[in-house]
């Protein structure tokens, strides 16, 4: 079994890299033949890597412990669901899984493509091919999945924090967006290549960007609501390097997504694209990186490995080489017309652009300043949240407003009266919202009430956008309001599916302000029968109790939940204690209310004599956060749904004749 | 005729000095962060750092008495050691043979930690061991 995967792998490692070799001498000669066969070599390679994927995952659910991965990742009375999730839980297993879904998507991208858009399928090919070529090597020579050893009895088992269902999705969500941001990058460098930088390039992987950034979304979200559940620290996110690493990507394909448009619409911003792009693939690079080199300190304690130097190599390579080839192609990336007003749609979209890099930068030199300071002074400093708060506020305020902003604005140039027109409603919904908000308590926190403004006037513009289409096809068409609504939305699904993206950013910004801006922290000894009040709330302590598990034992405080007088509930928070692992697990006691988005968090701890100290949050709001990731994912999927009209005017407007898959 | 210049360029150039800017004048008012020492550079450091380095011996008292938790914190690659006294929430990670990182201040030899400012590395992989 390990022999066979890891041959899997060298044939693997043999078909990227003949991918890569013999498509680029292909597409450089015009060889169409040897550039079919490099493509094919790419869907062997899917083939070839899945049977490695799939012996992997047989070993694991055999418990077959003469692999060393298996031995060191899973144990016999691991649930299946979480022995399968040890697939991607080691470095090895995630390299496959890495490349499993490189090769895959290449796979897909080339064959949905070829027909089509032949000559740049021929040089995104061997993009593709040297990206695979890199993991492959990688999972052949320096790390591999298949290392054998003596079978043990059992394997190390799997840490109790992780046996959560949210950390068995987060990891592959965020690979299916890491790894799905080569596709966009190898057609990108397949234009520049092929010396065609029209917009075919971006039509041809708008879904791919769409689908990577969207999985890039969701699955940092899984991860915050793991840790919102499990860790029992009352937050969601810490900026930690290892969570920018992945927020940086997202930022930048979310430029990258916005910048697109006007290419597509005007022909402007070709260079901007492509550093976007490139900026989005390398970042999506270094988070890797990050992970597993240990350059920084991270709370996310990954194995710490020798494939660091190899990722810093790579990143080297792929920023050098893709900067150096755009510089060569300046010439082809002329914009075809210019920006014609500061106050225009295409303007606004240019704000959202600077201010989304500018983020993503200042997040990346929060990352990087240990390191810069290391150099510089010898010893790292760390740059913590009010770092990031702080420049979170300065670019995410902003950002929120131009949301609003940007669907009221007219394209190419738009007129004060229109402007102010369109601006009218919104504004004095946001401007009602503001003082009510003021006047309801709310202005203890200056940034908090801003980002509530905001985002009332940005849900103001997003439903003044709807409302205002949907009287437009109405008017067109007639019919019913909800019919005029449903056709309105499937003729521009990309516009409208946007919209409910900002709908979703809209909740995400009311969530994070509520739940940190207004949030309410007490934290108090109890003994049996006393209380504590936190926020509107009273907490009687009523005793602890103890009980036996499978695992090891429990023990729980019950906490009667009070407000206004009323009792509400009994919560029960406590520890788990897990015998084999020698380890105690917080479990936190939630009470959502449903009607407001509002938590109580209760986080228990024990001293050695037995005491009981309860740590009281009061997080309003903070249930729109998550709600805030149901919204962007209908979105994402209104805006990913395939429209044939759609379809037929691109395939008229770049291949007259024939027809440009949009995968 | 002239080239027309874009007004996008002057956005650009005005964006770019303005994040500049407002970079330089937040770090100049922040101070740019706090030092993350290991054990071994701590000597010298009068002021707040953060203490990061691998837990050494058995862990003694308790973080919610008044003599508060005791525990040594070593280099991750290297010998040199320095005790370490804390009080506050211990995370449930926290125990000999793990990384931390702290923060606090060195106080004749010993390092006194803020309150609940322990954060333990948390194995978000299967970072166990098999011995």
């Amino acid at each position: 079994m390990a022999g066979l995967g890891r041959a899997a792998l060298v044939l693997s490692l043999a078909l990227v890299l003949y991918a890569a070799l013999a498509g680029g001498y292909a597409a450089w000669r015009r060889r169409r033949r040897l550039a079919l066969s490099a493509q094919n070599a790419l869907l062997a390679a899917f083939g070839t890597t899945l049977l490695a994927s799939g012996l992997l995952a047989a070993a694991l659910l055999r418990h077959d412990f003469a692999f060393t991965y298996v031995a060191d990742h899973t144990a016999r009375a691991l649930p299946t669901m979480y022995t399968l999730s040890a697939f991607w839980g080691g470095q090895e297993g995630s390299l496959l899984l890495w490349l499993l879904i490189l090769t895959g998507m290449s796979a897909a991208a080339v064959w949905l493509n070829r027909r089509n858009a032949p000559d740049l399928v021929a040089w995104t090919t061997p993009v593709l091919g040297g990206v695979a070529a890199f993991f492959a090597f990688l999972l052949v020579v320096v790390s591999s999945p298949f290392a054998t050893q003596p079978a043990v009895a059992d394997g190390s088992g799997l840490n109790p924090s992780l046996q959560n269902p949210y950390m068995v999705a987060h990891p592959p969500m965020l690979y299916l967006g890491y790894v799905g941001l080569t596709v966009p990058f190898a057609f990108a460098m397949g234009a520049l290549l092929s010396r065609r930088t029209d917009e075919r390039w971006i039509i041809a992987t708008r879904r791919w960007t769409l689908v990577a950034w969207t999985c890039l979304g969701i699955g940092q979200l899984l991860g915050a609501h793991w840790a919102y559940v499990e860790v029992g620290w009352g937050g969601y996110f810490a900026w930690d390097p290892v969570e920018n690493a992945a927020l940086m990507p997202w930022l930048a394909a979310t430029a990258f997504l916005h910048s697109v448009m006007i290419q597509e619409k005007r022909g402007m911003l070709k260079v901007w694209n492509m550093l976007l792009v490139i900026l989005a693939f390398c970042l999506s690079i270094f988070g890797t990186f990050l992970t597993r080199s240990g350059v920084v300190s991270s709370i996310h304690s990954f194995t710490q490995s020798s494939i660091g130097p190899w990722f810093a190599g790579f990143i080297s390579a792929v920023t050098i080489g893709s900067l150096a080839l755009v510089f060569s192609r300046l010439p082809l990336l002329r914009a075809k017309t210019r920006l014609e007003s500061l106050m225009s749609r295409e303007a606004t979209f240019l704000y959202n652009n600077l201010l989304l890099v500018a983020l993503c930068l200042t997040i990346l030199w929060g990352v990087v300043w240990p390191l810069i300071t290391e150099a510089i002074r010898g010893e790292p400093t760390t740059v913590a949240k009010p770092y990031y708060d702080f420049f979170l506020r300065v670019f995410g305020l902003p950002l929120l407003l131009l949301m609003g902003i940007g669907p009221l604005i007219a394209w190419r140039r738009a007129s004060w009266r229109a402007v102010s027109q369109a601006f009218l409603l919104p504004a004095g919904i946001a401007l009602a919202a503001g003082v009510g908000l003021v006047a309801a308590g709310a202005g203890t926190s200056i940034p908090g009430l801003i980002a509530y403004t905001f985002s009332a006037f940005v849900l103001a513009s997003i439903v003044y956008e709807f409302v205002r289409g949907t009287r437009a096809r109405r008017a067109l068409s007639g019919g019913s309001w909800p019919g005029a609504f449903t056709s309105l939305v499937g003729r521009n699904r990309r516009r409208y599916g946007g919209y409910v993206v900002h709908a979703a950013i809209v909740l995400l910004a009311i969530g994070i302000a509520g739940s940190n801006a207004y949030q309410t922290v007490r934290e108090q000894r109890l003994a049996v029968g006393q209380s504590m009040q936190a926020g509107a709330y009273t907490l009687v302590y009523r005793g602890s109790e103890r009980k036996n598990t499978p695992q090891g034992f429990e023990v729980r405080g019950n906490v009667d939940v009070y407000r206004g007088g009323h009792f509400l509930q009994r919560l029960r928070p406590g520890k788990n204690h897990y015998v084999r692992e020698q380890q105690d697990s917080t479990e936190m006691a939630i009470r959502s209310d449903k009607l407001t988005g509002e938590d109580l968090d209760l986080v228990p701890d024990y001293d050695r004599r037995g005491n009981f100290y309860l740590k009281a949050l009061v997080k309003p709001l903070v249930n729109l956060v998550w709600l805030a990731g149901v919204v962007f994912f209908a979105g994402a999927l209104i805006a990913l749904w395939p429209d044939a009209r759609e379809q037929r005017r691109l395939a008229e407007r770049y291949a007259p004749g024939r027809a440009l898959v949009e995968a | 005729m002239a080239r027309k210049r874009s007004p996008a360029r002057l956005v650009i150039a005005l964006s770019v000095a303005a994040v500049l800017g407002v970079f330089l004048l937040y770090t100049s008012i922040a101070g740019g962060g706090t030092p993350s020492l290991q054990p071994s550079q701590l000597a010298g450091h009068s002021g707040s750092v953060i203490l990061g380095g691998h837990v050494v011996g058995h862990p003694t008292g308790d973080a919610r008495g008044t003599t508060g938790l005791r525990f040594t914190v070593r280099d991750p690659k290297g010998a040199a050691t320095v005790a370490v006294v804390y009080h506050g929430s211990v995370p449930d990670q926290f125990r000999t043979d793990r990384d931390i990182a702290v923060q606090g201040t060195l106080r004749n030899g010993v390092f006194v930690a803020k309150r609940d400012t322990l954060v333990t590395k948390c194995p978000s992989k299967y970072v166990d061991k098999r011995t």
